[in-house]
């Protein structure tokens, strides 16, 4: 009897049990959003949610939006910066993914190329006062996207440790590393930047703006011109650097603008957000922190992100009406506020305090017009496999002293059988 | 007579079943996160399927494997596979038995020593990657500073070509270690004490004990430690990748790490699978190789 119970008793479990595991695995994942009567909520996903303390800027932003909105509910989607490429492609793959997305340029036109990202064009009709930093987001006649933040790049370096170090603010390649080495001389990092191919997708677009800075680029905008002189003058010039041992070799990002934050750095190549980032909550007060233009003959790039609304959302109306608030002078008033020195869809000037609290902060925004997109020209969706290719090869120059001119000689000739058109 | 006969018929027709009810469970699981998806994979090794479009692949035939097969990256990301798990599992065996034996006998404080010992094991990779990442910083890592302190100059860890490999490898023993010592601890609590006994009164030195009373005991978890700790390394991914992502040159790009780019960087779907699948006959080679091993060494004893 009492083996009969525990029998049935085994195969009621089991039972239990696996259809408990079915009907787990038929379960509905989730939707990036949900709708019930007048109520929508909005899923916004977005690397910045998780960055410290602007991110919580950023999101009390857009929150905004719901005062001027009942019935309209906001919810992020925090996503890590290294993941969010593969995440946001995985799952609109699927079929899934949130209604609204503020990602990188290249992702950006990658989503739009897949075909998960819808037109917004009507959500600005009547707005007459965007910039050229939504240029990007208008894809073969179609916008696609607005305008989030542009970081533009410039030099930025410690007035204090250069001024005791004796140094200036150079303005060209020699002169960073002479003045490099003086703060070197003083037991300090010389120079921060990215060195190494783990950190593959911000080394290559660090790496643009030494090639934009000696005037060249990786395509004419139809054929593809890897080993240009003006390129190979670039890398040599990158490699003489790196040569000169300034650079904390091995160290990522996080940790050389850490080492800035902590007012042990010289010099460095950052962009608006990362500039942000160091010169707030750290040992170093931002009116130590000094901003110039690129060692280089010529501008630099810059890093834009993009807010586009998915295809797949249910939820379409309402995310154009974001994208019609975020554009209008109330939602780039309230990005402002959050968004530190960095270009907005709209010409909305910094603010004076900000201003004054951030000398540097000006800079940036004098730089953005003439910077260029860290995207290879008529290669936006390839750029990654493309620069993959040309990144081994600086990595194979730094590394083991390879010849750069033989090396981009190479990788052109990789890139035209991959990649020609 | 015929109702005793009837139920014991019942009873032993449900004992026949309830096996194969128990299995349901773990089948379906099996089933559903094992068997499914590997057969997609497979699937979609024949495809030119994208990330973007994981399931509006064309199918293509063989196309993928030439492909991949002549592909100078997939020579590369076998050969440093094939490298990384040789240099793994044996470092790993040797120095988890070592440990096992060392603290197998009774000394004071044997119980934190084995907790020490088995730290590596419950640190995940991710936080183990991160540990070491700082360790092996060319600037201010600890290792630098022994070797500085020495009076030697510092080494790029991660950075140096003919060195990130080997860094990476120590790592990963510093994880997998701790799971050969315990699984080989667990097979000494088994090693009959007379059996030694025996040997050191026979006159047998440390060595010749170990040789002929321990080993014959301990060598099946010996042997499925190397089984688990080879597979487990063929398609370990985190710490290869957060401490190297593949490079400098290459020199630690694994197939997986190999896979992940074709799939999230060159959104090749077909490729990576196709890498997957090179990467799962791998394992299924190994496998196959334990198992003849193991069929041969019973032979042996038997005969």
């Amino acid at each position: 009897m009492s083996r009969s119970i525990t029998r049935k008793s085994s195969i009621a479990i089991s039972v239990a049990a696996t259809s408990a595991l079915v009907l787990a695995g038929c379960a509905s994942p989730g939707g990036s959003a949900s709708s019930s009567d007048d109520e929508v909520t909005l899923v916004i996903a977005n690397s910045q949610w998780l960055d410290a303390l602007r991110g919580e800027n950023l999101w009390n932003a857009v929150k905004k939006f719901e005062d001027s909105h009942p019935g309209i509910t906001l919810e992020q989607e925090a996503i890590p910066s290294s993941d969010i490429d593969s995440k946001l492609t995985t799952e609109f793959g699927a079929g899934e993914g949130p209604d609204l997305v503020i990602v990188q340029e290249g992702l950006f036109y990658t989503l739009q190329d897949a075909g998960f990202l819808s037109p917004v064009g009507d959500a600005f009709d009547g707005i007459s006062d965007l910039n050229a930093t939504n240029d990007g987001g208008v894809i073969d006649g179609e916008a696609y996207g607005l305008a989030w933040q542009r970081a533009v790049y410039a030099l930025i370096y410690n007035t204090d440790l250069i001024e005791s170090a004796g140094a200036t603010v150079p303005t060209t390649v020699d002169e960073l590393i002479a003045d490099g080495q003086l703060v070197a001389d003083t037991g300090a990092t010389g120079y921060t930047g990215r060195t190494s191919i783990t950190d593959f997708n911000g080394w290559f677009m660090d790496l643009q703006n030494w090639v934009y800075g000696f005037g060249g680029g990786w395509s004419d905008g139809t054929e593809l011109t890897i080993d240009t002189p003006e390129n190979l003058a670039a890398i040599e010039a990158f490699a003489q650097l790196y040569d000169a041992d300034l650079i904390p070799a091995g160290e990522d990002m996080p940790t050389q603008r850490t080492r800035f934050k902590e007012a042990t750095v010289g010099y460095s190549i950052d962009n608006s957000g990362g500039t942000l980032n160091i010169a707030t909550g750290g040992t170093i007060p931002s009116t130590s922190v000094g901003a110039a233009a690129l060692p280089f003959p010529e501008p630099g790039a810059y890093q834009q992100l993009f807010v586009g609304v998915s295809g797949k959302s249910d939820n379409a109306d309402a995310a154009q009406e974001f994208l019609t608030w975020l554009a209008g002078s109330e939602g780039q008033e309230a990005l402002r506020e959050a968004s530190g020195p960095d270009t907005l869809a709209t010409d909305v000037p910094l603010a004076d305090d900000f201003v004054e609290a951030n000398p540097w902060a000006e800079t940036f925004a004098e730089l953005a017009p003439n910077a260029h997109s860290t995207l290879i020209d008529g290669y936006e969706v390839e750029t990654p496999q493309i620069m993959r290719v040309v990144m081994e090869a600086v990595e194979r120059v730094l590394a083991v002293d390879a010849d750069p001119a033989e090396e981009l000689a190479a990788a052109q000739q990789t890139i035209d059988e991959q990649f020609g058109k | 007579m015929t109702t005793v006969a009837h139920t014991r018929a019942r009873t032993r027709a449900a004992g026949t079943k309830l096996p194969y009810l128990f299995l349901l469970l773990p089948m379906l699981f099996l089933g559903v996160v094992v068997f499914y998806p590997l057969g997609r994979e497979i699937w979609i090794s024949f495809t030119d399927a994208a990330i973007s479009n994981p399931n509006g692949g064309d199918f293509i035939g063989l196309a993928n494997y030439r492909e991949v097969l002549a592909s100078p990256q997939l020579r590369q990301s076998l050969g440093v596979t094939v490298l990384y798990t040789v240099a793994t599992v044996v470092a790993s065996l040797v120095l988890g038995v070592i440990s096992a034996l060392a603290v197998d006998r009774p000394f004071p404080g044997r119980a934190i020593a084995r907790a020490i010992l088995l730290f590596g094991w419950a640190v995940p990779n991710v936080a183990a990657a991160l540990i070491w990442t700082w360790m092996y910083n060319q600037q201010s890592g600890i290792l630098n500073k022994i070797v500085t302190s020495l009076g030697g100059t510092p080494l790029g860890w991660l950075t140096d070509s003919n060195l990130a490999i080997w860094s990476v490898t120590l790592t990963t023993v510093w994880q997998v270690t701790p799971f050969v010592m315990l699984t080989t601890l667990a097979a000494l609590q088994g090693v009959p004490p007379e059996l030694r006994e025996a040997a050191r009164i026979d006159g047998a030195d440390p060595l010749n004990v170990f040789r002929t009373a321990t080993l014959p005991h301990i060598r099946p978890a010996i042997g499925l430690s190397a089984l688990l700790a080879t597979v487990w390394t063929i398609r370990r991914f985190e710490i290869i990748y957060l401490l190297t992502g593949g490079g400098p040159l290459g020199t630690t790009s694994t197939l997986v790490i190999q896979l992940r780019r074709e799939a999230f960087e060159n959104y090749d779907l077909g490729a990576a699978a196709t890498f997957g699948v090179v990467g799962l006959v791998v394992s299924l080679l190994v496998t196959a190789v334990y198992f003849a091993f193991e069929r041969r060494t019973k032979e042996g004893s038997a005969s």
